[in-house]
């Protein structure tokens, strides 16, 4: 296996709470793993370190065979002005930016892969309407096809399913299973542990510090879960007082 | 930060002042007067001579229709025996700061006794429409607020807008020292309060005075030998500001100054179109900008009807000692010499 | 009839021509980096960076009298500093950008009527900054044709990493560097142009004709291009209306100019296909019929 991105005793934190307490673990190319863990347990802080977001506390994350550009990121909340007057087709076509720059047009190359990935989202027939008139589920289906357009060998997805319909969560995990098959590393983090089941192979179970990582019924045992919950728990103070060692 | 509010932070200043600092008894030495403006002071010194010490609180080139007094202000005033001002409502914010320091002095108006001039209210000065919601109080410009709102830039409302243009919309026009035989009344009423506060200089006083009369007798016949030799159809002028009306009585001129050149107003296109047709129907030869305020748009006057910057007129202030217009009597040579040579028939 | 009320004069007065111009030239220049300033929600920011720059111009004017140069040079200075100090604080600290911006607007603004206030001149400085629109001479009208031209070409250029930054700007963050230099990019810009406006309609009216254009043009179309488009068509119409009005009532023309805009933007938000109070009115009645 070649590893992806490696996180290498990689503390992350905002001022003096630290979300993510020394973390070892590597990611392997094309790998589908899921992040979960307790709320509060840093699996979104663990993203934005990744993008370069927030700069580590300590350690650092490793870039092995997936360069740091390469990455395509989906966050949590999207900052996405919706009143801002931008059509489907627009908003997917950001995807491209870094084939065809600040100057470049939507040409003959890449007009098809434009449609293509709106097709593969299932908003065919959308691609004129503004984002405003969109509903979430809609909305979530056009930032998946940008990010499809991003053809990133990295792909994170922080949360992607909340509060979305199953109709749509149903179609999108399908485009994730599509990237799989493409071989793209994809790192999502999920509440959904049913989904998590049902369609990652892997996961990596965080609560600050390592938990279990590996293949998705090995760490998603009630034990494991416990301990998860246990630690963030006791970890409502400073990190070196928590419990030892990870693992 | 209004004008209210900053009357009120220096109030303060001069209560806690006054509790703190010592009363101001009389010192030996010259008597401490105060002039509200450039001009004034100049009169001041010349009858009062090495007697007194003169503070003038709007320095040269000052604008006193907007002028916002300072603490330091209040402090003169305070220990002033006398205090000299114009009257006929120029210094809307002098009653303010009179109170504010608590002045027990002698106060003396200049223009006591003078026949003042009515300025003609025309459609042109008749500025209402142009106030924001309550501009200004005609008659009484006491309200300190009505002037500074002008200069008063941080209120994010109006600033194109000034509210209570005080000259022209007073009811009088405040500008009597353009015309040398009113400036002797001035000294006059100056030499009479000078006599009663400090009877001991009495006689200096007095021949002070007598000296600054001729003199002023001679600029006076000065500018009327000038201004004589102007040409029937060359004695209008126009200019930024509704300051000359006093000189144009004087010596047979006209003065023409619509709204909106003024330091207070902005122009319309109606002014400044009005303005044009007229230097062109009358082939008026030159227009004059003053020392005060914006001359941008008599420069496109200029521009447009081939008239010529005639020069700077000084209209409320003197200019910096050593300046053109260093005394009153310099300044009147001055402004005289100005339009002489401007409207001259050599010209 | 109708000759006289709107050629004539501009036929018969050179200095109207020469407003009607410089009302032009801040349309093309000021009202889309408006329609910008309305979509990214900062459209008190406008107003905010006048109140900044009008210190640096004061400076200017002390420094050098009444000289375009000296204003315009004073006015940018001041404008990007507080500009770029507020970037910076947004960026580095907690603090959001209305915060940061207000609070550097604010010690801007005191420190210039410091510096006025004590250098003892008692002229009414801020009459003489508030320039007007009749009064335009050589120099100032260039001066703004350069701007116009200025602020043209740079959203040219910049016209996607703008939309972008405007839309989704932490995706553009994710994949470009030019974030940073997008949005200063852009608040320079707005300086300019406030700059440019206060010597034709003074900075407070010229934050009016970037604002109200856009925000009317919002009632009648959606996409960008046409909001530029019609958010300049109202600009230019304002101007010539404001100035006629000026001209036939005898009002000032700075105000005159920025009360017929706001007039089109009543009419917009009344009856504005696109979201105005008339239109929604009837859709809502369509709904419960």
């Amino acid at each position: 296996m070649t590893t992806a991105l490696a996180f290498r005793d990689l503390s992350l934190g905002y001022r003096r709470h630290r979300a993510v307490h020394r973390l070892e673990a590597e990611i392997a190319t094309g790998s589908l793993t899921a992040v979960v863990g307790p709320n509060g347990a840093g699996k979104s802080t663990l993203l934005k370190g990744v993008v370069g977001a927030l700069s580590p506390l300590e350690g650092h994350v490793s870039f092995d065979a997936v360069k740091r550009e390469d990455v395509a990121y989906l966050p949590q909340r999207s900052t996405i002005e919706r009143d801002f007057p931008l059509s489907v087709l627009e908003l997917v076509a950001m995807g491209l930016w870094r084939e065809i720059g600040p100057f470049g047009r939507v040409g003959r190359a890449t007009r098809p892969r434009l449609a293509e990935a709106i097709s593969a989202v299932g908003l065919d027939g959308l691609e004129a309407r503004p984002i405003g008139s969109l509903s979430g589920g809609q909305v979530q289906r056009a930032l998946f096809a940008r990010l499809l357009l991003q053809d990133a060998r990295l792909v994170l997805l922080d949360e992607p399913f909340t509060a979305i319909d199953a109709r749509t969560v149903a179609d999108l995990i399908g485009v994730v299973r599509r990237w799989h098959a493409e071989g793209r590393a994809v790192l999502a983090v999920l509440h959904d542990i049913e989904a998590v089941r049902a369609h990652f192979p892997r996961t990596l179970l965080l609560a600050r510090e390592l938990v279990a990582h590996g293949p998705t019924a090995d760490v998603l045992t009630a034990a494991n879960r416990f301990r998860a919950h246990q630690m963030c728990e006791a970890c409502a103070g400073p990190p070196h007082t928590c419990g030892g060692d990870t693992a | 930060m209004t004008t209210r509010r900053s009357f009120l932070a220096f109030a303060l200043t001069v209560a806690v002042l006054s509790l703190v600092a010592p009363s101001t008894a009389r010192p030996d030495g010259p008597l401490p007067v105060v002039a509200t403006f450039s001009i004034l002071g100049d009169v001041l010194e010349r009858v009062g001579g090495e007697h007194v010490a003169v503070t003038t609180l709007v320095g040269p080139n000052g604008d006193t229709h907007v002028y916002e007094p300072t603490p330091s202000d209040a402090r003169a005033v305070r220990g002033a025996a006398l205090l000299m001002t114009n009257g006929l409502e120029f210094e809307g914010w002098i009653d303010r700061l009179v109170d504010v320091a608590e002045f027990d002095g002698e106060r003396v108006v200049a223009t006591d006794g003078i026949e003042p001039i009515v300025p003609n209210e025309d459609a042109h000065h008749d500025g209402e429409e142009n106030h924001d919601g309550d501009a200004h109080d005609d008659g009484e410009n006491r309200d300190g607020d009505a002037h500074a709102e002008g200069r008063d830039a941080t209120a994010a409302d109006e600033h194109t807008e000034r509210a209570g243009d005080e000259h022209g919309h007073g009811a009088f026009d405040p500008h009597a020292w353009h015309d040398p035989e009113l400036v002797a009344v001035y000294a006059d009423n100056v030499a009479d309060a000078l006599a009663e506060i400090d009877p001991d200089n009495a006689s200096d006083y007095r021949n002070n005075l007598a000296a600054y009369h001729a003199e002023l007798a001679v600029l006076d016949s000065e500018i009327e030998a000038m201004m004589a030799a102007l040409p029937e159809n060359r004695r209008i002028v126009v200019t930024s500001h509704d300051a000359f009306g006093y000189f144009g009585r004087a010596y047979g001129l006209t003065f023409e100054a619509p709204r909106g050149l003024s330091t207070e107003d902005e122009a319309s296109a109606t002014d400044v179109a009005v303005l044009i047709r007229q230097i062109r129907e009358r082939n008026l030869p030159a227009v004059f900008i003053e020392s005060i305020g914006d001359r941008r748009l008599l420069d496109q006057i200029a521009r447009e009807t081939g008239a010529v910057i005639g020069g700077t007129l000084y209209t409320g202030a003197l200019s910096e000692p050593g300046g053109p217009a260093g005394t009153y009597l310099d300044m009147m040579r001055h402004n005289a010499t100005t339009l002489r040579r401007a409207l001259g028939p050599n010209q | 009839m109708i000759w006289n009320a709107v050629v004539q004069p501009f036929v018969e007065f050179g200095f109207m021509r020469r407003a009607l111009l410089g009302g032009v030239a801040i349309s093309l220049g000021a009202t889309p980096v408006g329609v910008f300033l309305m979509l990214r929600r900062m459209s008190l920011t406008g107003d905010a960076m006048a109140h900044a720059i009008l210190p640096g111009a004061a400076v200017g004017y002390l420094v050098a009298g009444l000289s375009l140069g000296a204003m315009t040079v004073g006015g940018l200075v001041a404008g990007m500093t507080v500009a770029l100090l507020s970037g910076f604080v947004t960026r580095v600290t907690r603090s959001g950008e209305d915060t940061s911006l207000a609070a550097f607007y604010l010690i801007s603004l005191a420190l210039g009527v410091l510096i006025v206030s004590t250098r003892g001149s008692n002229v009414d400085l801020m009459h003489v900054l508030f320039g007007t629109v009749l009064a335009l001479d050589d120099a100032a009208l260039a001066l703004l044709c350069v701007i116009a031209s200025l602020s043209l070409v740079t959203l040219a250029l910049l016209f996607r990493p703008l939309v972008l930054e405007c839309a989704d700007p932490e995706f553009l963050r994710s994949v470009s560097g030019l974030s940073a230099v997008t949005h200063f990019g852009f608040l320079a810009l707005i300086v300019l142009n406030l700059v440019g406006g206060f010597h034709a309609l003074g900075t407070l009216m010229a934050v009016g004709i970037m604002i109200l254009p856009a925000a009317a043009a919002r009632f009648w179309v959606e996409g960008i291009g046409g909001l530029v488009t019609v958010a300049v068509a109202i600009a230019m119409l304002a101007s010539l209306c404001g100035l006629l009005l000026s001209y036939h009532f005898d009002l000032p023309s700075g105000p005159a100019i920025i009360l017929a805009a706001g007039f089109v933007y009543g009419v917009s938000l009344s009856i504005g296909p696109a979201g105005g109070l008339l239109s929604q009115a009837l859709s809502h009645r369509r709904l419960e019929a």
